[in-house]
């Protein structure tokens, strides 16, 4: 056992932030030799457990690297394990693990939540150095336990980095992107992870950018909209005022910064959000069902009883929640009135978002209303409360933007997140801003 | 609502033959071994993303263009899902929202146009393997060697109105699927789902699902058709397999509900654009359709429709028809030898043009020595039906045989004064009233030319020398 | 929007989920709460706004007809027990 992975067993007994600890190693050369990768659980490492937080996919041992994981090792990074979250990212907490698993702790205070999907990932960068982890974001999954954990987590444009071998939660809105200590590390992985994909329908074949070029560019010439919807009564006073005094900062620095408003996207963005999602994960979390892969039974009944137990015994609580909302939503005589009608919706959301960027360079909110919730707290929420925990983070990622999310008030008991969000394709932007607020912190 | 006793729509399967899956890598031919060519992408593992093959859509599109179907701008593709053993993803990608064709016609010989709904590509499932029996086994055994196969479905109005309707209609579509070269003939599968409803029931609907093969698919229609007029009280808005072993329809499951299909656009799949530029790159790309063909031969040959129809049929009969004109055989000669004799040997013994491994040059010797008289028509259908058996040198043949036409008078009279004093008594029978009876002797007179006289001649000269 | 035990109980038959009577009751409600919220994007007009696929513009993305190398038999069954000569084991269709 080598000393990374005793030290990584230790804390894991602490904050359960690994669903599996082991190690794999390709080329020892490369812009990412001295770092270790933790990957999240839905993201497929070639014969290393990958479960996406599910008991149903116990014993699944990919036959293949995910396109992102691919590009790490060749970089020379060494993977540690993967890491823990909510089942299929389904929770904005990291409590909805799946059945008999364990939830991971918040590194700062164990009586708090990591925030979610992306828990374990958050907790493992807090406490490593040298070390940056591959995450997962649909809904906010990426930038929310990034603000609760006190680390930089960085969601690029859809379509930026390959979605191969991601195990599917929406796949209009999933990203893969990292989570690190610094904006620098970020920006660093980003380089390696984003590019083409043949063998992804939905990548986008545009050249990848010199991300780490950006981080020394001033913000003067900047112009930058304050998204107030996101500083009303339903965010915390702590918050608000920790991103007020960035504000005055950036200021300070020169950059142009102007209230907006998102009327849209703050009335109808979580409903759209939800109704997609569960959409598109509803049908693809079909193919769990005890056959080729993952947990099995005995085949002695008849497939619907088969399938049916199967999926009864090892799904958890909100992944059926979640499999009946979306089954619901696309069933004849509702689906035009919920599915069909929620992407005419993303539509319009997404272009208020592209009106505000004819304008504006990057946008700029807290990343989530309150600092990460005890875990007695959380658990008391009912779904829809949990569902509307993401109103700040759902924007953006129903309309594919890059964002990020950097940590301000270090002086607290618990971290606030200061969130950037830009145009699609200018993931620099935001890194020049997001750089900017880690200097002045 | 329905003018025919019977009512029948066909919704076809045919398995494009191109040399990949629809989404995936993977070989669609060679190996037969179970599970021999999968990937993850067809065996549905997760973080599997399925990758649109470019062939398929062209293969489609020739179809949709050779129906005369209206083209739709978009290809969009989406998830219809339902649970089953065969089913990789539990969810089947298709097309629902916009099939690429629609409103297409195929054409029956009794100018009846049977109209086409829609055309669309959707992937395969895998295929089962029930070790005793579907009723009877235990568990299943699942071979994805099928799963992700690319599929043009193809589905009709309800305007066929009998079995003989709907052989003709396959016959006519599997010819089309050949000329356009998009389906193997030998190791390609066509099933279809038969819907059949009679008067009698007041066209009660009942579905019967995944029948292969388009003499299958006649069957299944007649015993259908049979068992709803003897019993219309009987039958019931249902779905039915058919039993090929035993040759009769039976029960699946009532229909009491449209099965919930829950259906969403595919999200990892890109829309495409089915513009002008790649409808005119595949239109121009197009063999000569059968209909083309048939209006070109009526008017560049002069032969007529009902001639060109059968000889159009098979695209190997069209091809040879057209060399043998272009070579100077007169169209009189290539309809009697073509359309006609080669046509009814070939049925005869049960053959197509394709299946011999006949020469077509030997075939065009015959039908220069047919068209110059060089051997009578009795000699020539001999070696026609010689050729059935195995290509060999004709003109060679009929040298080494002596088989050319005896029309040297000299000769002629040499072999009937012969035949006339063999046959005496039937002439002395002609001469005393019975005509037929010379009929013996000419027939002597062929045996002994062994067919190459010409029976007219031979008449003529027998009445002249007696 | 009614939401009943029966419409629930529906919609994991689709979905292949089976609920013991508690969880029936529990998740109705949460159904219930969720789908009246949800529902509020009725309100907006959509006339003419067409439907949003990815959320950035994805399109023509083909593959040739080219041939790639497959998984072996052995790698394709390898993350199941159940499998006999060669096949997949599944439970019985009917």
């Amino acid at each position: 056992m080598s000393e990374d992975v005793f030290n990584i067993k230790k804390l894991n007994e602490e904050y359960f932030c690994f669903n599996t600890i082991s190690e794999l190693q390709n080329a020892s050369e490369g812009i990412l030799k001295d770092y270790l990768i933790s990957v999240k659980d839905c993201i497929c490492v070639k014969d290393m457990e990958t479960t996406a937080g599910s008991a149903i996919l116990k014993g699944y041992k990919p036959l293949f690297n995910a396109t992102a994981v691919q590009k790490v090792l060749d970089e020379g990074a060494k993977i540690i394990g993967k890491t823990s979250q909510d089942e299929f990212g389904f929770g904005s907490f990291s409590l909805n693990v799946g059945v008999g698993m364990k939830y991971p702790l918040n590194p700062i205070n164990k009586n708090h939540v990591t925030g979610g999907s992306s828990g374990g990932s958050a907790c493992i960068t807090k406490l490593l150095k040298n070390h940056i982890s591959l995450a997962e974001s649909t809904g906010g999954s990426i930038v929310c336990p990034a603000s609760y954990c006190g680390v930089v987590g960085l969601c690029p444009t859809y379509g930026r980095v390959s979605r191969y071998g991601l195990i599917d939660y929406g796949n209009s809105l999933d990203k893969i992107g990292p989570m690190a200590n610094t904006v620098k590390e970020c920006a660093l992985a980003l380089e390696v992870i984003s590019g083409y994909d043949s063998k992804d329908s939905t990548s986008l074949n545009v050249p990848v950018d010199k991300y780490s070029s950006y981080l020394e560019r001033d913000i003067s010439n900047l112009k930058i909209g304050i998204i107030k919807e996101a500083l009303g009564d339903g965010t915390s006073e702590v918050v608000r005022n920790k991103f007020d005094e960035m504000v005055r900062k950036l200021r300070d620095k020169g950059a142009v910064i102007d209230e907006v408003s998102l009327p849209l996207n703050f009335k109808y963005g979580i409903p759209t959000y939800y109704i997609i999602a569960l959409s598109e994960s509803s049908t693809n979390l079909s193919k769990f069902c005890g056959i080729r892969y993952g947990v099995e039974g005995d085949l002695k009944e008849s497939y619907n009883a088969y399938f049916t137990k199967i999926r009864s015994e090892n799904f958890g609580n909100e992944a059926k929640r979640r499999i009946l909302l979306g089954t619901f939503a696309r069933m004849s005589g509702h689906r035009d009135a919920y599915y069909i009608k929620a992407t005419k919706v993303r539509t319009l959301l997404i272009k208020e978002y592209k009106k505000l960027f004819e304008e504006y360079d990057v946008l700029i909110s807290p990343t989530m209303p309150n600092q990460a919730p005890k875990i007695e707290d959380a658990t008391k929420l009912s779904p829809l409360e949990n569902y509307m925990m993401d109103v700040l983070t759902v924007g953006p990622n129903l309309a594919g933007l890059p964002h990020i999310s950097v940590p301000i008030g270090k002086e607290l008991d618990l971290p606030v997140g200061f969130m950037v969000i830009g145009d699609h394709l200018k993931e620099g932007l935001i890194l020049q801003v997001a750089n900017e607020v880690e200097k002045n912190v | 609502m329905f003018n025919s006793d019977i009512v029948i729509g066909l919704e076809i399967h045919v398995q494009l033959d191109t040399e990949t899956k629809l989404f995936c890598g993977c070989s669609t031919k060679g190996n037969d071994s179970p599970n021999s060519r999968t990937c993850e992408v067809c065996l549905g593992m997760p973080g599997s993303k399925p990758k649109l093959n470019r062939k398929a859509l062209e293969y489609a599109l020739r179809l949709c263009l050779a129906t005369e179907c209206d083209i739709a701008s978009e290809l969009i593709f989406s998830r219809k899902s339902y649970f089953y053993p065969d089913m990789a993803k539990n969810y089947q990608i298709t097309q629902y929202e916009l099939p690429l064709g629609s409103k297409g016609i195929i054409e029956l010989s009794n100018n009846k146009k049977i109209r086409i709904n829609r055309i669309h590509i959707e992937e395969d499932p895998a295929s089962l393997v029930h070790p005793a029996g579907m009723y009877n086994s235990s568990s299943v055994l699942i071979d994805y060697n099928r799963s992700g196969n690319p599929l043009c479905e193809l589905v009709t109005e309800p305007d066929l109105t009998s079995p003989e309707d709907a052989r003709e209609f396959m016959k006519n579509l599997i010819s089309i699927l050949k000329y356009l070269k998009i389906y193997d003939i030998n190791k390609g599968i066509i099933k279809a789902d038969v819907n059949v409803s009679v008067k009698e029931t007041n066209y009660t609907r009942v579905e019967i699902k995944n029948v292969t093969g388009f003499k299958e698919i006649e069957k299944a229609i007649i015993y259908e058709v049979n068992r709803q007029k003897k019993d219309p009280s009987g039958v019931v808005l249902e779905t039915r397999s058919w039993d090929s072993e035993n040759q009769i329809t039976i029960s699946l499951r009532k229909k009491e509900s449209e099965e919930e299909y829950g259906y969403i656009i595919d999200p990892d799949l890109s829309v495409c654009d089915v513009n002008k530029e790649m409808i005119d790159l595949v239109r121009c790309n197009l063999p000569e359709l059968a209909h083309q063909k048939i209006s070109r031969f009526v008017k560049d040959f002069g032969i007529k429709d009902e001639d060109a129809r059968i000889i159009c049929q098979s695209k190997e009969l069209a091809n040879l028809f057209e060399k043998a004109l272009q070579d100077g055989i007169s169209s009189k000669t290539a309809v009697a030898w073509v359309r006609h004799e080669l046509n009814r040997v070939l049925n005869y013994n049960k053959k197509t043009l394709e299946d011999l491994e006949l020469d077509e040059r030997q075939m065009l010797v015959l039908l220069n020595l047919i068209e110059d008289k060089t051997i009578t028509e009795n000699v020539a259908q001999k070696i026609l039906e010689k050729l059935m058996e195995s290509t060999f040198d004709v003109k060679k043949y009929v040298e080494s045989e002596g088989l050319k036409s005896v029309s040297d008078d000299g000769e002629l009279e040499v072999y009937c004064k012969e035949a006339i004093e063999e046959g005496k008594k039937a002439i002395d029978d002609y001469k005393s009233g019975n005509e037929k009876a010379i009929n013996s002797v000419v027939g002597l007179v062929m045996r002994k030319t062994r067919g190459a006289a010409n029976p007219g001649l031979v008449l003529k000269k027998i009445k002249d020398l007696i | 929007m009614n939401v009943d035990c029966e419409l629930v109980k529906n919609i994991a038959k689709t979905a292949r989920l089976e609920l013991t009577q508690e969880e029936l009751e529990s998740i109705k409600n949460d159904l219930s709460e969720v789908l009246i919220a949800f529902s509020k994007i009725q309100e907006l007009d959509t006339k003419g706004v067409s439907m949003s696929i990815q959320p950035v513009e994805i399109r023509n993305s083909f593959r040739d007809d080219e041939v790639k190398e497959s998984l072996s038999e052995n790698e394709a069954l390898s993350q199941t027990n159940h499998k006999k000569d060669g096949f997949f084991m599944g439970p019985k269709s009917v």
